[in-house]
């Protein structure tokens, strides 16, 4: 059940971002972009088959059962930092094109040579 | 012990780039810094090299963790030989660099920016980890979006704005590909996933929606090689980004994306055995021969149309490496589609890929001379270039017969190995796709001479400025597209022993994995 609300969510956030990157609006772009680089992680998270069991094996126990794989949280981790980084800088050349092309308009700052 | 020196190159450049960081208030000093890493970081990769050819793998488990578990960093002599065509274009660069970008700027980040890159390239080609693959990849981009707007005028930072979210939405890509894999394989250690899709019934792995994944991948490597039709982003990049950085993503940072297609579809996904109908072959590969075959055909003819088109030096070379990527990727789809030149195939791939590495920088280092010499690069402002600057006239001859292919350079023998991978495969259309592609080089080359070095002086050319130290540095990769054309046959047995590294997944496996690993599997007498 879990899988299939986050296959929706999935399609969401993907649709969302990729409408948002085709906007004329920098700033929006770059919404899209993180929109989906999250949406990436999240997918990321459900290769990890979500079983709702916790992935601590207890001392001693010899069948864990089955439990969630720990080692696509790690990755996300990894991947959430990355993208912090990126945006960050995303955001910082916005702010550079608009403050020497005087608009965030994708239009007019390609129509300048 | 032994195997210490496969982290070394990736440990040197990013020791430098720190070094460099810490050094910034004693201009010198910092440059001295930066030069002496840039050294270290290829004495360190032909000690490396010399481990590795002819035939060696080595393989360091970093913090010791028992591969797959931990991270894996492989030298194999492909990526010895992309390490040994990084550090041969890095040092003339950063030479050329020292002189060329300005102070505040080497005192910013310039060397440290530089040097990031250089740790990420090694990282990309020494990694035996997926997902690793995919964080030096973001290390290696993160400094090359920040050197694309170095010297950023408006039209820089409207381009660089492209090249970073086409990167950035080609990194989520990635990460699905890389997480659809570790889904369907239950690894992302290279070597075990190159185990499990050969044995995929023993290892319970289906292996069906890796030949989808794997496409996404595919895609992305493209992007970042910039083969059509990702090619969009390279001229605006190029022609915005600072002359050494451009002779860095033209001559070292669009290799990576085609290492990583070898690497990925030869090692990892050939062993794969899957039928998969409609006239398409084996396995992931079978996809890989007839899109890769199309994909370099557009790119060579888009590229070289850009190319007679272009108004300055640089959006001619720019245009010129979209067409000369597809020369690199055209025996990679041979060899995809016939297995028995596959071999061949690789090894013609990455002697193009020398060959275009070393003439493209220097092509791009020497446009940049003639910049700082005369001011522009625009060809109706050019002409007669020929008689006032004879040295780096006869640099950019040699630089564009290497392209076209004239021997004994090595685009010679380059040019010489695609065709001979396509008429030993009887793949009569890459034949075509290769001949047009040659003639439409010579096309857009001589444009460039008769309108910017043979004719009348124009005001801009009477009276130039060639600054030595540039020079210098641009003939330098000159001179070794002649002196690798002419002592070719240490370079070809080289790349032969790459092409046979790359296509031969069952060392690379045990040498990683540990001996007999290639043929364990759950429930095996050795599991």
């Amino acid at each position: 059940m879990t899988e299939v609300v986050l296959a929706i969510v999935l399609g969401v956030l993907f649709a969302t971002g990729t409408f948002l990157i085709l906007r004329r609006d920098l700033v929006r772009v770059v919404w899209g972009v993180t929109i989906i680089s999250q949406a990436a992680n999240v997918y990321l998270i459900t290769m990890g088959e979500i079983r709702g069991q916790v992935p601590i094996i207890g001392h001693g126990v010899e069948d864990p059962g089955t439990v969630t794989d720990p080692l696509v949280q790690a990755l996300v981790l990894t991947a959430i930092v990355i993208g912090f980084a990126t945006t960050a800088f995303a955001l910082v050349l916005t702010y550079r094109v608009y403050e020497e092309h005087g608009t965030l308009d994708l239009d007019d700052v390609e129509a300048r040579p | 012990m032994t195997t210490d020196l496969v982290v070394a190159p990736i440990l040197v450049a990013l020791t430098t780039a720190v070094l460099t960081l810490l050094s910034r208030r004693w201009t010198r000093l910092q440059q001295a810094v930066s030069l002496l890493g840039i050294t270290a970081y290829a004495v360190v990769v032909a000690a490396l090299a010399a481990r590795v050819f002819p035939g060696t793998t080595l393989a360091y488990q970093l913090g010791d963790w028992v591969a797959p578990f931990g991270i894996s960093l492989v030298a194999d002599p492909l990526s010895g030989f992309m390490l040994a065509l990084t550090a041969v274009v890095s040092v003339p660069t950063l030479a050329y660099s020292v002189r060329s970008v300005d102070d505040r700027g080497q005192r910013l980040s310039y060397h440290a920016l530089f040097h990031f890159m250089v740790a990420g390239v090694s990282g990309a080609f020494l990694t035996g980890d997926l997902f690793n693959l995919f964080v030096w990849f973001e290390v290696m981009l993160m400094a090359s979006y920040v050197l694309v707007v170095y010297h950023g005028d408006e039209a820089a930072t409207g381009s660089a704005f492209t090249y970073l979210v086409l990167n950035l939405v080609g990194s989520a890509v990635m990460l699905l590909g890389v997480g659809g894999l570790y889904a369907v394989t239950g690894t992302l250690n290279m070597a075990d996933m190159a185990r499990r899709l050969a044995h995929a019934q023993q290892w319970n792995v289906d292996p069906a929606p890796v030949v989808g994944i794997a496409a996404l991948l595919f895609a992305v490597f493209a992007l970042k090689a910039g083969i059509a039709p990702f090619q969009f982003w390279v001229p605006p990049a190029y022609e915005a980004a600072p002359t050494p950085v451009s002779a860095m993503l033209a001559g070292v940072m669009k290799k990576v994306g085609v290492y990583a297609i070898i690497r990925l579809y030869f090692t990892v996904l050939a062993p794969m055995d899957l039928a998969l109908g409609y006239g398409f072959g084996t396995g992931a590969v079978g996809i890989l021969g007839p899109a890769l075959l199309v994909m370099a055909a557009a790119s060579i003819g888009v590229g070289a149309l850009g190319a007679i088109d272009g108004d300055t030096l640089e959006e001619l070379l720019a245009y010129s490496s979209v067409s000369q990527i597809g020369f690199i990727v055209l025996p990679i789809a041979v060899g995809a589609a016939v297995p028995d030149v596959r071999v061949l195939a690789v090894a013609a791939a990455l002697v193009y890929a020398l060959n275009h590495a070393l003439a493209k920088s220097g092509l791009f280092l020497l446009a940049g001379t003639i910049r700082e010499a005369t001011g522009t690069t625009r060809f109706h402002e050019l002409g007669g270039l020929a008689g006032h600057t004879p040295v780096v006239a006869t640099a950019f001859v040699v630089g564009a017969f290497a392209l076209i292919g004239i021997p004994p350079l090595t685009g010679f023998f380059g040019k010489l190995l695609v065709f001979d991978v396509t008429v030993q495969a009887g793949a009569g259309p890459a034949l075509g796709i290769a001949l047009v592609g040659a003639v439409l080089t010579i096309a857009y080359l001589s444009r460039a001479w008769t309108r910017g070095f043979w004719g009348q002086p124009t005001p801009a050319v009477s009276h130039p400025r060639v600054d030595t130290t540039l020079l210098t540095a641009s003939a330098a990769l000159i001179a070794a597209i002649i002196v690798l054309g002419i002592a070719f046959d240490p370079v070809y047995s080289a790349a032969l022993d790459a092409a046979h590294a790359a296509v031969e997944p069952r060392a690379y496996v045990d040498v990683v994995l540990g001996p007999d690993a290639w043929t364990e599997h759950p429930g095996s007498d050795t599991a």
